[in-house]
């Protein structure tokens, strides 16, 4: 289990996906610290108080982005039919998507310690030429941290799910981006769902993670929903994948 | 000693019916044409061998194994199949690399297969700039990665140039003459016939025969070719002597089964006027396609 793991990350590591991935969350990440210190409208003035909140900017996208690495994670494998020859290697399918179940979430805890760790140094950099010093010891700064590794691990992990779901990438991509931005909130509205039910939700479990606080679940609530739902769709995912012919 | 056995195998996807009741057995150390014309069924029963499809009747094992169940698969079975793609951003030696890590083999062997198949050069480059005939040997060298004692190549020829047909020749040549048993499909006899030791020829997703090269060669014909002016009436006299002549192009016969003594007499009895007369002997090529016509226009 060990290689096959190694292996994913392995694939992951040799082409250009993550990498464009990872440049793109910095050069956002560098953006919203910038947004958050230039626009202080209605907002408190900058302090060290605000260092927190300038790390956390980017951390709602970075769940995204690690969504959409476990997505392309397994998509990829049937676009470009690698998936014959992985599954040739090891014909015990529900093990490759085991696998990937591991692999995808370490690799979105990576992204996420990466990208917080540059945001922190943007904002620290940028404080600093202001003549603040922030505190690094912050227990704020601790919970955003924990919130971004999460919920980008968990996301991940969704992505894998429901890639083993649809196979398609556009499909799966396509898919996720309606529910997250019309479905849930089409649901909550039209059926009149209260907001205790709705909470229930995977982008609202997710939101507890990026935004804690409010009528959302607690963190660890919203941690054990968000990996009830990936793990249902990988299992579904996996039923289909071990059944389904490569032709 | 059988290494792979196909029995009774049928596979249907919804109404077309791909493999249809299909045995046969390949023994060790002996290289198999997998042999029928495109649409055959040969790439079905080769995926199901490789436990990729599902057959809906009937098993295809290795070792007597289904391929699934095979302790260590990648040292066991090495394969190559079409439509069995590369990540068009990763490097050949990535590429091996990956299989490598998966298979747990020493990451060494990924220079040592790039060397064997003639890829060194391009070792660091990225699949997606690869040729055709690249990708045949790159698909080539990720079979023979986990140095197997058994191959399956599915049409492993498309692709390559007359140089790199002939390269594959020797390639088989030399791991059949290792002992390892290969089972070889292609759509074209003279790719295969001077490699293999066996051929097994399905149409239709039926077996049509399973024989040495030799049984084969032995069922070419002999043949009259004949170039008259008067080719239709030659036809005819010939027929009603129960000799069977076709056409070939505008004033040419082939009659089958007979002399050049027979149709000389025929043709002088009648005053027909002969150009040109030679006897020659079919080919393979047509004893594979009069046997996989005939089996096509059967089914």
């Amino acid at each position: 289990m060990i290689r096959l793991v190694r292996a994913e990350l392995t694939k992951l590591a040799t082409t250009r996906l993550i990498y464009g991935v990872a440049a793109v969350m910095a050069a956002f990440a560098a953006l919203t610290v910038a947004a958050n210190i230039l626009d202080r409208q209605g907002a408190p003035p900058l302090s060290a108080d605000s260092f927190p909140m300038l790390v956390g900017g980017p951390v709602t996208l970075l769940s995204g982005a690690a969504l959409l690495v476990g997505i392309l994670g397994m998509t990829t494998e049937f676009r470009h039919q690698t998936v014959t020859q992985t599954f040739l290697i090891t014909p015990d399918r529900g093990r490759v998507v085991a696998a990937k179940l591991v692999a995808y979430p370490l690799a979105g805890i990576a992204l996420a310690l990466g990208i917080v760790a540059f945001t922190a140094a943007v904002a620290t950099g940028w404080l600093a030429a202001k003549g603040i010093t922030p505190s690094l010891l912050d227990a704020r700064l601790g919970r955003v941290l924990l919130g971004a590794v999460l919920a980008a691990g968990l996301c991940a992990l969704v992505g894998v799910g429901v890639a083993a779901l649809v196979r398609n990438p556009v499909a799966a991509l396509v898919g996720v981006a309606v529910w997250v931005l019309v479905v849930e909130g089409l649901l909550m509205s039209l059926l009149n769902i209260p907001s205790s039910l709705a909470k229930w939700l995977p982008s609202a479990a997710a939101a507890a993670l990026t935004n804690p606080g409010g009528a959302q679940l607690s963190r660890l609530a919203g941690t054990l929903v968000l990996a009830g739902y990936a793990l249902a769709l990988a299992l579904a995912g996996t039923r289909l994948v071990v059944r389904r012919d490569i032709t | 000693m059988a290494v792979i056995t196909i029995q009774g195998l049928t596979k249907r996807f919804g109404q077309v019916v791909a493999v249809d009741d299909l045995s046969f057995e390949v023994d060790q150390g002996t290289v198999v044409g997998f042999l029928g014309p495109n649409g055959a069924g040969k790439t079905t029963t080769l995926r199901t061998l490789l436990g990729l499809v599902t057959p809906t009747a009937g098993s295809a094992r290795i070792d007597g194994q289904p391929y699934r169940e095979l302790a260590d698969p990648i040292r066991h079975v090495g394969a190559v199949l079409e439509a069995s793609g590369f990540h068009p951003g990763r490097s050949a030696r990535n590429h091996l690399r990956v299989v490598a890590t998966a298979a747990g083999l020493p990451l060494a062997r990924a220079d040592a297969v790039l060397a064997q198949v003639g890829l060194a050069e391009a070792a660091r480059r990225r699949v997606g700039g690869f040729s055709l005939g690249m990708r045949q040997r790159l698909g080539l060298a990720t079979a023979l990665l986990g140095d197997p004692r058994v191959l399956i190549l599915d049409e492993p020829a498309n692709g390559l140039d007359p140089e790199g047909v002939h390269w594959l020749r020797g390639l088989l040549r030399q791991l059949a003459d290792q002992g390892r048993t290969v089972l070889v499909s292609s759509h074209v006899l003279a790719e295969v016939a001077q490699t293999v030791d066996q051929v097994v020829i399905i149409a239709g997703g039926r077996l049509v025969t399973q024989s040495t090269l030799a049984a084969l060669t032995a069922r070419t014909d002999l043949l009259v070719r004949v170039r008259t002016p008067q080719a239709e009436t030659l036809r005819s006299l010939l027929a009603a002597q129960g000799i069977h002549a076709n056409p070939d192009g505008a004033d040419q016969l082939l009659a089958a089964g007979t002399t050049t003594e027979t149709v000389g007499k025929a043709a002088a009895a009648a005053g027909i006027v002969i150009y040109e007369m030679g006897a020659e002997r079919s080919n393979l090529e047509d004893v594979f396609l009069q046997l996989t016509t005939h089996q096509g226009a059967r089914s």
